[in-house]
């Protein structure tokens, strides 16, 4: 199965946490149902152009956080994940994303007051694009 | 994890020309990528661990068998695709494939047939009459269809066309992924480095200047752009610089220099890893 995961080189985020939370993201929001193969270690480290060491690493972490695991001689497969762990996936993802904007304000110098004021902005005009869709 | 191949103080003088002393091992399950210029050794490095070439100095370990050794006792762990092979010229394909098959008790035929028809291979033609891209694609077959624990491969995508390289890489990952194995593959195309390897063995004039793990090395190259005033002896990592740019071979160190001392980079930026091969060889 082709996985839409897209790497950043530029993130100072380690390559294998960018796999780990990819996969946590496609588990969490269902793309990847319970039961579903994985590509293999090798096949995975091919389409994304890195080793089988980071692979693996990234395998490893979400086999013991209960998202994946790997039958002897079969493959690795997406495992039950409960809802709670479904939901706390969807808000640190959310989160993630907000600490890295609140990153960027705060490296131009942003107060508390002018960040939160900038995150109501784009709340707001997200929602105005919407409607204007519909 | 225990090693498939060692080599411990390896050294050879051919002419002018010295490769090592090397010590290396390379253990199952990974993919090594042998990279460096041309005349930088890596021809003679296949042919030393294929004992086709005597080392003056040291030893070679195939799964701990002395290549000094009977080759009896570890060819048949190893399967070796060499870039001209001799004695080939006058047989047929059909020809090469019977003599070679009955030198390998674990030969695949059907995975053999499979890949002569989907690279089209004319296994009628005399091996002297085939185009470059056609021998290439026959050794391939020839060499991966012995069925062995491990692959040497020199050079072996240098002549193809973008499907056949593509095809060839996505049968090595197959092949990986059966059971234990192993390849070691001398190449100069970034596609096979990118696509397949996890190590990266550089040779520089004869020298092992380093086995890199693929992520470890690109994560420790960055560029960084100053707006500050730059030092102007070196800082520490520093590999290269271009006015406020540095480019950096240790970004730890050079980041802990920069944080340590005041200075504060504007924006930073990955290395490719083609870019950073260059400068390795340099």
């Amino acid at each position: 199965m082709y996985l839409p995961i897209k790497l950043t080189k530029e993130s100072r985020e380690p390559i294998y946490h960018q796999i780990e939370q990819q996969l946590q993201t496609l588990i969490a929001s269902g793309f990847l149902a319970p039961g579903n193969a994985l590509p293999s270690i090798r096949v995975l480290a091919k389409e994304l152009e890195i080793s089988v060491i980071t692979t693996r690493r990234a395998y490893q972490n979400l086999e013991a956080n209960g998202f994946i695991e790997t039958k002897q001689g079969k493959g690795t497969f997406v495992s039950e994940v409960p809802d709670d762990i479904r939901k706390q996936v969807k808000s640190d993802n959310v989160l993630d994303a907000m600490q890295e904007a609140v990153h960027i304000a705060h490296t131009y110098d942003y107060t508390k007051t002018e960040m939160i004021e900038l995150f109501t902005k784009a709340v707001e005009s997200y929602y105005e694009e919407k409607e204007g869709e519909s | 994890m225990h090693a498939w191949i060692s080599l411990k103080d390896v050294q050879k003088r051919i002419d002018e020309f010295s490769l090592g002393p090397i010590t290396i091992d390379f253990e199952p399950g990974t993919i090594t990528a042998l990279i460096g210029e041309n005349g930088s050794g890596k021809t003679t490095f296949c042919k030393m661990l294929m004992h086709l070439v005597k080392q003056d100095q040291g030893e070679v370990y195939v799964h701990d068998k002395n290549t000094r050794e009977d080759a009896d006792t570890w060819k048949q762990y190893i399967a070796y695709q060499p870039q001209k092979p001799i004695g080939y010229e006058v047989y047929t394909g059909s020809q090469l494939q019977t003599f070679i098959s009955t030198w390998y008790p674990n030969w695949d035929q059907e995975r053999f047939e499979q890949i002569v028809e989907d690279l089209n291979i004319p296994l009628q033609k005399k091996f002297s009459k085939m185009s470059e891209g056609a021998q290439q694609k026959l050794l391939f077959a020839l060499t991966i269809a012995r069925n062995t624990d491990i692959l040497l491969l020199d050079e072996p995508t240098a002549h193809l066309d973008i499907p056949s390289k593509r095809y060839v890489i996505d049968t090595l990952v197959e092949w990986m992924d059966e059971k234990e194995r192993m390849i070691i593959i001398s190449s100069h195309q970034i596609d096979d480095i990118k696509k397949l390897s996890d190590y990266l063995c550089v040779l520089h004039g004869g020298e092992v200047i380093g086995t890199f793990e693929k992520e470890t090395l690109q994560e420790s190259f960055k560029q960084y752009w100053f707006r500050d005033v730059l030092p102007s002896e070196p800082i520490p990592g520093e590999r290269m610089r271009q006015d406020n740019m540095i480019l950096s071979e240790n970004a730890a160190r050079t980041e802990a220099y920069c944080t340590e001392h005041g200075l504060a980079w504007e924006t930073e930026a990955h290395v490719d890893l083609e870019e950073i091969i260059t400068y390795l060889l340099e």
